[in-house]
């Protein structure tokens, strides 16, 4: 499972520990599985190909099964919309939305979310260029600065809204906790959010 | 890499204190990172000045023209650029705050898969740059393939070094029990003592004294996106995106660093993820990025990762003061005998303004920058202003508890006079009616529960003037495009938009119809953004460049229309006979007479459009749980005036983002060092606190538009007073002072023990 951001879950470390037992790795498109020590298929440390869906469309790549889902999609197919703040799961500016929850894709590894909707604030406008009500809403309101988090931002209270699309004051603030932004714009963040109306239950 | 350890040691020369001049005289130079230069230029003609009528577009709410790329992902900062055949570089640092590189080895590296290229950074056999001076400091750089390799690389460089003994601690340094020799003129630096009035006189003439010391702490500027650089070589010139406050001084940084001429270089930087301060010059990544490049010959990019911008990007110095103060019976200082110290890192200065603000007749104050073994200090928002205000206001509030004064009452009467650049006394007053003021309990609060609640107050001032060469470029073409290129940068303020904003506003158009070309060398010249200079130094030079195009527009137009040139203005869009919509021409089709050559004009900046030093309060409520410790911030007012006012709905968010970056400052963010061995043990996001939505409180900001000072900037001032108010709501709500940043639950509890 990718690691959801709002329960501890799996990291880039347990997967190291237990890439060796292969089983995270099964639905890897192995070229060919290598017998590791306990005798069951592990793939790695090279490249292997997997195909993910992202935005609606396949998407075939070779990584290392160590690259993250964050990484994979900037440098290999230059998806660089989310952006990589703190590399560990704490910032937020990494947030994709991974089978209708949000994830920390700096946290998630490529080869686990194969299979799964992948969705990334490249593809949340639309093909016409219309932006989504919740980038609207932080136009409108001021609720963007420096801009490097708002990708992040944005995904997040798209996650929240479809889960809960008249959501309280209190739930935007949990919901976008786990966002940092450093140029401090979280007054017009929440002021961006509360104003979005219709958004569809995801 | 030839930099030597102490290539960036600057003095630790305390400033002037700040004294707002009395009023009607001329304002003082800018204070912190106000630089202003004397102007050279004539004041400006009066018919290019900001106009007294009220405007359609400047001072008016009007979005970011670059909103739809960031909220999309489309914006490309220098983290997202990606160049034909790039390839990855990543530096070898040392996990030592001191130490010697005895010997570098390559060959591991060398075996990584997608290996490209090395260099030492740290010459094992030159004893001039082969010691490293904190943790972090740049020993090696490889380049691989991809950014995986480029770690698994770097990692597999083997360094051997001898480590060397480490100054660390403040307190010890200050005491003499830090290991000597580390810094070739010792660990302390005694600045210059500053003298005015006859300090024994003052402190005779005090009712009451107070001796107290108060500190604030360490922070790093965290910016979102890390420092870092994508160079590209073509023959020996190089082309660089760099995450920069500062296009042309990174060029110029490239040329000295690489040695080649400043004409070679090019830097580009479209959009940048927050700098505050830490990128207003090249660091020493970029050059080891544009050298790698050079030897790989091919494009590399260098970023950063977040545990390299904690220990080696800047860090806001460290103050702390033990003060000795006297007040007489009826609430006047008279005296004031601060000795400060503070620590910038290895060879950073720490100086601070004091007192801060407050007009002191009798003072004395001596300074010492103490080196310890970490990263260099660099400017982070508004340099030495928030320590300089938490050391004064908490002192203000226990002087006025002496005198039973209510605290705004204490700060009224000893204020310097009221002046355009000095309105501290007017907006006190009426923020303590627009916050409640009267509804303030006097110091702790009697309501019975473990919840306590309690209100705070604090000012600051900041330079924020403008300054040339920021020359602009206006180009009217014939089909009715307007471009307006400079050399300046936005580093998320809203230049862009500012661009746009006052060249629609000079041409009777919207900031739509206007395309800004910024954040690249090939613009010209134009000053870092730093210092809250950056509306300043580039809005004049804008407003002038096009009322000269737009002159010889006129020009064009004016035989169609049957007048004179000077009879024409241009407005709505249009371009009319003064008085007589009836007679014009759309903006378009007045265009169309420019003919095949496009109209050009170039203006830079010029003194008389332009204001230093800005003025504001800020009031705090806040509640404490004194059973946990926990301090919840419920409410912040935040007055704050920067002359004209361009674009109100980006100065507002200005002033939204000082009060949370300073939020951060009162009660999260910690620089924390092993004791032992000098490392930082929190070089991430997690345990380096940051303030998150649940953690934000209401805001509200009074932006004081003041047309007939012209403009000054605001990035700053609003993150300088608000750590004070915070303490003082705390000190108001529980009854006790706590004289040193962060206000963490530990440290609450421990005062309020301590009381007990």
């Amino acid at each position: 499972m990718p690691r959801r951001k709002d329960e501890p879950g799996f990291t880039r470390r347990s997967f190291l520990k237990t890439v060796g037992a292969g089983g995270v790795a099964a639905g890897v498109l192995a070229k060919t599985p290598v017998k590791a020590q306990g005798g069951v298929n592990a793939v790695g440390p090279g490249a292997v190909p997997i195909l993910l869906n992202v935005n609606g469309q396949p998407l075939r790549l070779e990584v290392e099964p160590r690259v993250t889902l964050l990484d994979a999609l900037r440098t290999r197919a230059d998806l660089t919309g989310s952006k990589r703040g703190c590399d560990r799961g704490a910032c937020g500016a990494c947030t994709m939305i991974v089978d209708g929850r949000t994830v920390y894709s700096c946290s998630t590894l490529a080869i686990e979310v194969q299979g799964k909707k992948i969705r990334t604030v490249d593809g949340l406008a639309s093909p016409n260029g219309r932006l989504h009500p919740v980038q609207q809403a932080f136009c409108d309101k001021d609720a963007l600065m420096c801009g490097f988090c708002t990708p992040g931002f944005v995904m997040a209270s798209v996650g929240l809204l479809e889960e809960h699309p008249n959501p309280t004051p209190e739930q935007i603030k949990k919901g976008l906790d786990g966002n940092i932004c450093r140029c401090g714009t979280f007054s017009r963040v929440f002021e961006a959010v509360s104003s979005v109306k219709g958004v569809r239950r995801g | 890499m030839d930099k030597p350890p102490f290539a960036k040691a600057t003095g630790g020369e305390p400033q002037a204190p700040p004294q707002a001049p009395p009023a009607g005289q001329t304002p003082p130079a800018p204070q912190g990172g106000g630089r202003g230069g004397a102007p050279q230029a004539p004041p400006v003609d009066p018919k290019y000045n900001w106009p007294s009528t009220p405007r359609t577009v400047v001072g008016t709410r009007v979005k970011r023209l670059d909103g739809p790329d960031k909220v999309s992902g489309r914006a490309k900062y220098t983290f997202d650029v990606k160049r034909p055949g790039m390839v990855y570089g990543r530096a070898v640092r040392s996990p030592y705050p001191h130490a010697r590189v005895v010997s570098i080895d390559f060959s591991a590296a060398e075996r990584v898969p997608g290996f490209k290229t090395s260099l030492v950074i740290r010459d094992p056999k030159d004893p001039k740059t082969n010691v490293v001076m904190w943790q972090g400091d740049e020993v090696a750089a490889v380049a691989a393939d991809t950014e995986e390799h480029a770690i698994d690389a770097a990692r597999a460089v083997k360094v051997e070094y001898e480590v060397l003994p480490a100054v660390i601690n403040v307190d010890s340094a200050l005491a003499g029990r830090a290991p000597e020799g580390v810094f070739p003129n010792g660990n302390v630096r005694v600045g210059t003592a500053q003298d005015a009035g006859d300090l024994a006189a003052g402190f005779k003439a005090a009712a009451h004294t107070l001796e107290q010391t108060y500190a604030t702490h360490v922070i790093t500027h965290v910016c979102m996106e890390s420092h870092g650089s994508v160079c590209e070589w073509e023959g020996d010139k190089l082309t660089a995106w760099v995450s920069t406050q500062g296009v042309n001084s990174a060029r110029d940084n490239f040329a000295s660093g690489l040695g080649i001429p400043q004409t070679n270089v090019r830097v580009i930087c479209q959009y940048m993820g927050g700098g505050f301060g830490s990128k207003l010059q090249l660091g020493p990544e970029g050059l080891i990025c544009a050298r790698l490049a050079k030897q790989a010959g091919v494009p590399v990019k260098l970023m950063l990762d977040r545990k390299e911008e904690h220990l080696v990007t800047g860090n806001r110095p460290s103050a702390a003061a033990k003060v000795k103060a006297g007040v007489s019976a009826d609430g006047i200082i008279t005296a004031y005998d601060a000795d400060s110290w503070g620590t910038g890192g290895a060879g950073g200065n720490a100086g601070v303004q004091l007192p801060y603000i407050y007009l002191i007749a009798n003072r004395h104050r001596a300074h010492r920058d103490v080196y310890i073994n970490t990263g260099q200090q660099r400017p982070m928002r508004a340099p030495g202003h928030p320590q300089a205000s938490f050391i004064t206001e908490i002192m203000m509030d226990e002087l006025a508890d002496l005198v039973n004064m209510d605290p705004v009452q204490f700060r009224l009467k000893n204020l310097p006079p009221e002046a355009p650049n000095a309105m501290w006394g007017s907006y006190l007053r009426e923020g303590a009616a627009a916050f409640g003021w009267s509804k303030r309990h006097p110091t702790g609060d009697p309501t019975p529960g473990s919840v306590k609640t309690g209100m705070g107050v604090a000012i600051c001032t900041w330079g924020g003037g403008g300054r040339g060469p920021s020359p602009a470029h206006c180009e009217i073409a014939s089909d009715g495009s307007v471009t307006m290129r400079l050399g300046t940068q936005d580093i998320g303020t809203g230049q862009r938009t500012l661009v746009a904003i006052v060249t629609a506003d000079a041409l009777g158009l919207q900031p739509s119809q206007i395309t800004p070309e910024i954040g690249d060398t090939q613009y010209g010249a134009s000053a870092n953004s730093g210092g809250s200079t950056t509306a300043s130094s580039t809005s004049p030079g804008l407003r002038i460049a096009a009322l000269k195009a737009l002159e010889a527009l006129k020009e064009k137009v004016a035989p169609a229309l049957g007048v004179t040139a000077d009879a024409l203005v241009a407005t709505g869009g249009r371009i009319q006979v003064k008085d007589t919509p009836s007679k014009s021409l759309s903006w378009a089709d007045a265009c169309k007479r420019i003919g095949p050559q496009s109209i050009t004009a170039q203006a830079d900046w010029q003194p008389g459009m332009t204001s230093l030093t800005t003025s504001g309060v800020q009031f705090a409520e806040a509640k404490v749980d004194i059973k946990t410790g926990i301090v919840k911030v419920t409410r912040v007012l935040a007055i704050q005036d920067c002359g004209l006012v361009l674009n109100k709905l980006t100065a507002e968010s200005q002033a939204y983002g000082g009060v949370v970056a300073a939020i951060n400052f009162a009660l999260f963010e910690d620089r924390l060092l092993d004791r032992v061995t000098g490392q930082m043990v929190n070089p991430n996001m997690e345990w380096y606190l940051l303030a998150g939505m649940s953690d934000i409180p209401q805001i509200d900001v009074r932006l004081k538009n003041m047309p007939e000072r012209g403009v000054v900037g605001i990035g700053e001032p609003p993150t300088v007073p608000t750590a004070a108010a915070i303490a003082l709501a705390v000190r108001n709500a529980i009854g006790v002072s706590v004289r040193s940043l962060p206000l963490t639950p530990a440290k609450i509890l421990e005062s309020l023990q301590q009381k007990a």
